[in-house]
């Protein structure tokens, strides 16, 4: 009888759990995946009239915001499972999933770069700061090109 | 029948401001793509470019009703049937003399120009959701901002392949016409047919101070347009 009654503990315990770590729903990753962009524009566009050169150097505000940008950059591309492809207003292109080595190395790419960028607002490496922001937004861009709806 | 080249006289056709606009915009429009397309610390010269290029469109509209005579909308829209006429002719190998822009070429003028008015302007409101917004974007809703973005993407790739189709065309009628146009659009001058050459030199002039004026309209309402935020603060 204690074996049954360790093997009915068991039974709940995982029934539990699994259902405690559903898998999300597709439009859940979808929105994961926008609040994640949608944070990271936001941290990063105002730190563009920093890199023009209209608006001073402020160390301890783009220190914050950079280390934002970097972490954000990291979140969304966890998010691209199979079976998320049309859910919802999703921007995403099929090469997303055709072409997934190369989506997943400009994921790289941008987490390299937005890591770089806020190595050099922490150094407060004004003239760097001002190089790299254009190299994130052109890795911004070359992923959207391929991988955005135009 | 073909005339022999020695029975073509120089004539003035392009007065200076619609040979300057021409080329000035050929090398906008090389800027703008180009950096159009890199992106990233490039995006400023993306829309340098693209507010000189509104500049030349705006002046070259208001142009084609007060420039010189072959400058004008008059001298060179022509109805269906003259295009399809022209069109037919295009078939053979022989040159088809015309004192400023052919019939079938002078509705692409107009299609550019107002292509290029579009794009400059959907531009001044457009949000590429990175890191860079347009002068007016400020002035719109978001969603419209993207929206206008989209457009400018594709109509951006419209007017490449537009372009490409124009440059074909043109050296189609340099090499397998034997037109000399390109020449003509730096010289202003073409070797037209006596009586052709006849009515281009007794052609309306284009006006030197009036082109000026007109230029210096189209630079004003543009640096006022872009700059609409700092100068009108509510």
């Amino acid at each position: 009888m204690k074996n049954l009654t360790r093997i009915a503990i068991a039974t709940a315990a995982i029934a539990v759990s699994s259902s405690a770590f559903a898998q999300p729903k597709p439009e859940a990753y979808v929105k994961h995946r926008q609040s994640a962009f949608a944070l990271m524009g936001w941290y990063f566009g105002p730190m563009a009239a920093v890199a023009k050169g209209e608006k001073p150097f402020n160390k301890d505000e783009l220190v914050k915001a950079t280390a934002l940008v970097a972490t954000m950059a990291k979140l969304p591309y966890d998010s691209f499972p199979v079976g998320t492809e049309t859910v919802g207003n999703t921007q995403a292109l099929p090469a997303v999933w055709s072409n997934n080595a190369k989506f997943k190395e400009l994921a790289a790419k941008l987490s390299t770069e937005t890591d770089t960028l806020a190595k050099l607002a922490a150094a407060g490496d004004e003239a760097g700061f001002k190089k790299q922001f254009g190299v994130v937004g052109g890795t911004c861009k070359a992923c959207h090109d391929d991988f955005r709806k135009k | 029948m073909t005339k022999p080249a020695t029975d073509l006289i120089s004539a003035p056709v392009w007065d200076a401001f619609v040979r300057c606009f021409h080329w000035s915009l050929v090398t906008l429009f090389a800027i703008s793509v180009a950096s159009g397309k890199v992106g990233g610390e490039w995006i400023v010269w993306h829309m340098r470019s693209g507010y000189a290029i509104l500049t030349l469109v705006v002046f070259r509209l208001i142009w084609g009703f007060v420039g010189g005579e072959y400058a004008r909308y008059g001298s060179f829209l022509t109805g269906p049937m003259r295009g399809i006429k022209f069109a037919k002719g295009l078939l053979g190998k022989a040159p088809q003399h015309v004192i400023g822009h052919n019939p079938v070429g002078g509705w692409m003028v107009v299609v550019l120009l107002l292509l290029l008015a579009t794009q400059a302007g959907l531009g001044l409101f457009s949000n590429d959701e990175i890191a860079t917004t347009g002068p007016l974007a400020r002035y719109v809703s978001d969603a419209t901002s993207i929206a206008f973005m989209s457009r400018h993407r594709w109509i951006g790739d419209g007017l490449l392949i537009l372009v490409g189709i124009h440059i074909a065309a043109v050296l189609f009628h340099v090499f397998v016409k034997k037109e000399g146009i390109v020449r003509a659009m730096f010289t202003g001058r073409k070797d037209l047919p006596p009586d052709l050459a006849n009515e281009a030199r007794s052609a309306r002039k284009a006006s030197v101070p009036l082109g000026f004026l007109v230029l210096s309209v189209a630079i004003a309402a543009v640096v006022i347009a872009v700059n609409w935020s700092a100068l009108f603060k509510p």
